[in-house]
């Protein structure tokens, strides 16, 4: 007997709107310029592993998660991501088993808090998951309490993996730390900023376009109040209502954290409408917003004009073959962090043309950024917002481009679909990185064409050996 | 550090098992030293059939440790770049139930990468809420051009056991009944694609040729690269074998159950008498025990130059084994072969009593090394605390001289270490592992008056460093 999803609908969900029902019948794709949003094969993990990845950057914090033992994975990646010495990681789990999802877990998350406190964190941040959500364990009453017993903050974050994408789940993190640390107006600081988002980029070595922001600003001698998140402590955290200015960067997350600063605390939002510095024009941009707001152009002006030296006398003394990219159709697979700037970087900087772009994320935020951009430059791609694999590989077939600026996966479907290159930019590469190197300003710049030459380089070394060796 | 303060158990193998099923030795974990959950480990056995796609309900995290398997399968094992699909459940079909999404993903996916086998895996969310995922299979089973098979994986729903078990159990459901059985034929069970230590292309590639050498054919691998097809016509295999018991058993037994196919249940491989069990067993049942027996002999001779060298090396000293617990106790066999007295060092409870069923088949068998344990697995995880069974097994061997290290070399026991580290890429199992282990160990002894590298040292035990890279 066929389904009959209609018929489904009305028996089991006639007062379930939400269930998807409603959408089971339409097998066939939405039109063109829409059916691929969303996705069933997506990149981005879930709200968990994105709030995991922002508790993380929070120093000498204590990770308890209230999970099965499997979402412990999302978390050492997490933990990578944020760069955190496996010396001091300190996370437990409840290990969530078949009686605690019955009889409930509360009792359990009480007997991890206590093994936690035991490491001697001075604070706790309980993350929930999918599990213990749904069977409604009260999470914020167990931390409650937990606090009085051990006498440390216990922090409960709600961010169980069907919250939403691991970009939501930075924002839900970023939201609670705020609740918990940065309640009040203070004094503000003078020529201060507070560094929202860094880590909710797919550039693999994002710290290091962190390190970039922090130089930058401390040659325009303006002061770091906190960054949300990396590396930060906490009384950092609660410092930030006295920065001036917050610089977001990223595209994907933290838009709300910047919103809610300027409103709570007057926290002034500084380039937001800009993309993010890759590349010559978006960093000379970029450097001179700030400049503008801290009263440095002549600070901006020489980091431009020496920024823009290095870079010539970079690709003079190297070498690499810039002319490639001349006219070439290149597909951009990314994050909107590094995908919207992408853009400039290749069609003023390498001549190139984005024929289709496919951008697994981006804030409703920086799609005003995204659309200025595009007219800005004149372009018309293919434009795919919430790419998963699969409207990769189906764009990718229909632009059929020269070349993709993009991850593993697309260098993967590139070789499949016969697109000639593949430069593995954006995370994750399989690239072995010991060290950090930016996008970011005008080393990023260098470090990208070093990248791409490579890429190009590998792309016609030899698979095959045609002869043996005589000796 | 005095012994009282960081022993909590010395001694036989089946005292130590009977503790922990006692629950006198807690099974607790730390978080970083969790194993997978249920869902994980499934997803690590369906990973291993070709052009499957596999279709996890739940929210999108519980679909990326899968992805990565298969990504990998891409860079490394010459696959083409397979989907791994989600339902990505939110808020709104937590409530309001995900059926639907689950319906519209199972109809996407046989339209859109045309697999020959879709495997619908429920996570925690779908588990607790009740949706019907095998209601749904059923109902659209007809409409798609794919078989499909449901694996109920939520992560609590099990240890990480259950979720290959649950996966091997869906694969035998695919099985068709055996219309002939094909001589001196062999399947290996129990294999799945993921990054395991000792599942490297290197040790399945030494079973297949050995059970060439003495007259038997390799059927299948399932789930180890196999197509569906393979998998439907695995029964009319002679035999069944294991290459990790551990794993195979299951499918084994299930396998004999329901189609009759003999299961050659040995330990791994691993050291040169249970390699020769492992050969026996199988040959028995297929007709070929001259046949093997000739085989075990020339491979015997051949390797006897090496191993001869190792006993010389090694006889009379104690192997401190620190691996997971079946290689581990397979080591423990193979150092009494070389004539030394076999130690396990840091067995945790919990492994144990996840795998205590093979354990007890290898008890048994008359596998009943000796066994440590030192506070340290307990605190396991944390840098400082692997630095605390650093501390303890320095304590533990004191100045002894007569002690030699089987593990990684991540470790720095402060006598002879024989690197286990698989990575160097040949196989561990069989004959030629046999022969490999050996002269690692070999090398151990020759190279013991060498300094340990400092870089390394610090870098694992020593102080936390701040900052950034330069």
């Amino acid at each position: 007997m066929p389904y009959d999803a209609a018929a489904r609908r009305c028996a089991r969900h006639a007062s379930r709107p939400g269930s998807g029902c409603d959408s089971v019948g339409q097998v066939e794709p939405a039109p063109h310029d829409t059916r691929e949003h969303g996705g069933l094969d997506p990149y981005l993990r879930c709200a968990f592993a994105g709030a995991g990845k922002t508790l993380a950057g929070v120093l000498d914090a204590c990770l308890v998660l209230h999970s099965p033992q499997g979402c412990h994975g999302l978390i050492r990646d997490a933990l990578a991501t944020q760069r955190v010495d496996f010396s001091e990681a300190q996370v437990v789990s409840s290990k969530l088993c078949e009686t605690e999802i019955v009889y409930g877990g509360e009792e359990r998350l009480r007997e991890t808090i206590r093994e936690a406190r035991s490491y001697g964190a001075p604070y706790l941040f309980v993350m929930s998951a999918c599990g213990p959500e749904v069977v409604g364990d009260d999470i914020a009453a167990v931390c409650e309490a937990m606090s009085r017993e051990c006498g440390v903050p216990v922090i409960p974050m709600e961010c169980a993996g069907f919250r939403g994408n691991e970009h939501q789940g930075v924002d839900i993190a970023l939201e609670k730390l705020l609740d918990f640390g940065a309640r009040e107006a203070m004094p503000k600081v003078p020529r201060s900023v507070t560094l929202i988002a860094p880590h909710a980029s797919a550039n693999p070595a994002w710290p290091a376009d962190l390190g970039w922001v922090r130089r930058v600003l401390g040659e325009m001698g303006v002061t770091v109040v906190s960054v949300l998140t990396h590396k930060q402590d906490m009384q950092g955290i609660a410092r930030t209502p006295a920065a001036e200015t917050s610089l977001l960067l990223s595209h994907d997350a933290g838009a709300p954290t910047s919103e809610r600063l300027a409103e709570q605390f007057g926290v002034e939002p500084v380039c937001r409408e800009l993309p993010l510095p890759i590349g010559l024009t978006n960093t000379k941009r970029w450097l001179e917003a700030l400049a503008q707001r801290f009263d440095a152009a002549p600070v901006a002006e020489r980091l431009i004009e020496d920024g823009h030296r290095n870079v010539i006398r970079a690709i003079r003394l190297r070498g690499p073959n810039i002319e490639f990219y001349h006219r070439v159709e290149a597909a951009i697979a990314a994050d909107a962090t590094l995908g919207i700037p992408f853009l400039r970087f290749i069609t003023e900087d390498l001549e190139g043309v984005p024929s289709a772009v496919f951008l697994r994320s981006c804030s409703q935020a920086a799609r005003g950024v995204l659309a200025r951009e595009l007219e800005e430059l004149d372009l018309t791609p293919e434009v795919v917002i919430g790419a998963d694999a699969y409207a990769m590989k189906q764009g990718l077939r229909r632009a059929r481009p020269d070349c993709v600026f993009g991850s593993l996966v697309e260098w993967q479907l590139g070789k499949e679909l016969g697109v000639p290159y593949c430069f593995r930019v954006i995370s994750p590469t399989s690239r072995f990185q010991m060290t950090d190197r930016p996008y970011f300003g005008y080393e990023g710049l260098i470090n990208l064409l070093e990248i791409l030459q490579n890429e190009h380089q590998d792309r016609w070394r030899s698979r095959i050996r045609r002869y043996e060796a005589k000796w | 550090m005095d012994r009282a303060d960081y022993i909590l158990f010395d001694g036989t193998l089946a005292e130590y098992l009977r503790r922990v099923e006692a629950g006198e030795l807690a099974s607790k974990l730390q978080a970083s030293h969790a194993p997978p959950c249920k869902f994980q480990t499934a997803a690590a056995v369906i990973s291993g059939i070709n052009n499957v796609v596999p279709i996890v309900h739940g929210p999108r995290g519980c679909a990326q440790s899968l992805r990565g398997t298969r990504v990998a399968g891409c860079q490394y094992r010459g696959r083409p770049y397979e989907p791994t699909l989600c339902t990505a459940l939110d808020e709104s079909q937590v409530v309001f139930g995900g059926e639907g999404k689950l319906a519209r993903a199972i109809v996407e996916a046989d339209r859109r990468y045309n697999p020959d086998l879709i495997v619908v895996m429920s996570t925690c969310c779908p588990g607790i809420i009740g949706d019907d995922i095998e209601g749904i299979a059923e109902q659209l089973r007809s409409q798609v051009r794919a078989e499909i098979t449901t694996i109920r994986s939520e992560g609590f729903g099990g240890d990480f056991r259950s979720g290959h078990e649950d996966a091997f159990r869906a694969i035998v459901d695919l099985m068709d009944p055996p219309i002939e059985t094909i001589p001196y034929t062999v399947n290996l069970v129990g294999a799945r694609v993921g990054p395991s230590y000792t599942e490297v292309r290197e040790d399945i590639q030494e079973l297949q040729d050995m059970l060439g050498q003495f007259g038997a054919k390799l059927h299948s691998v399932i789930a180890g690269g196999c197509t569906l097809a393979e998998v439907k016509r695995a029964p009319c295999a002679a035999v069944n074998t294991s290459w990790c018991f551990d794993w195979g058993r299951r499918i084994g037994l299930l396998m004999r159950e329901r189609f009759g196919v003999p299961f050659c249940e040995s330990g791994l491989p691993y050291g040169l008498g249970a390699t020769a069990d492992w050969v026996r067993k199988i040959a028995a049942p297929l007709g070929l025990s001259a046949q093997a027996e000739d085989f075990i002999a020339r491979e015997s001779e051949r390797i006897e130059p090496d191993l001869e060298e190792a006993k010389r090396l090694l006889a009379g000293r104690r192997a401190l084994i620190e691996t997971g617990p079946m290689r581990a106790i397979a080591l423990a066999r193979m150092a009494a072969e070389l004539g030394m007295q076999g130690v396990i060092f840091n067995m945790h409870p919990y492994t144990l009593r996840e795998r205590k069923e093979a354990v007890q088949f290898l008890l048994d068998s008359d596998q009943n090394p000796r066994v440590l344990l030192t506070r340290g697995a307990f605190e396991m995880g944390s840098y400082s605390a692997s630095k605390q069974t650093q501390d303890e097994m320095e304590a533990f061997l004191g100045d002894a001289q007569d002690w030699v290290y089987f593990g990684s070399p991540l470790r720095f026991p402060g006598v002879p270490l024989v690197n286990l580290a698989t990575e160097i890429g040949q196989p561990h199992f069989g004959f030629a592992g046999v022969q490999n282990i050996a002269r690692r160990a070999a090398s151990a002894m020759r190279h013991a008056h060498r300094e340990r590298s400092g870089l390394m040292r610090q870098a694992m035990y020593g102080v936390a460093i701040h900052g950034d890279l330069f």
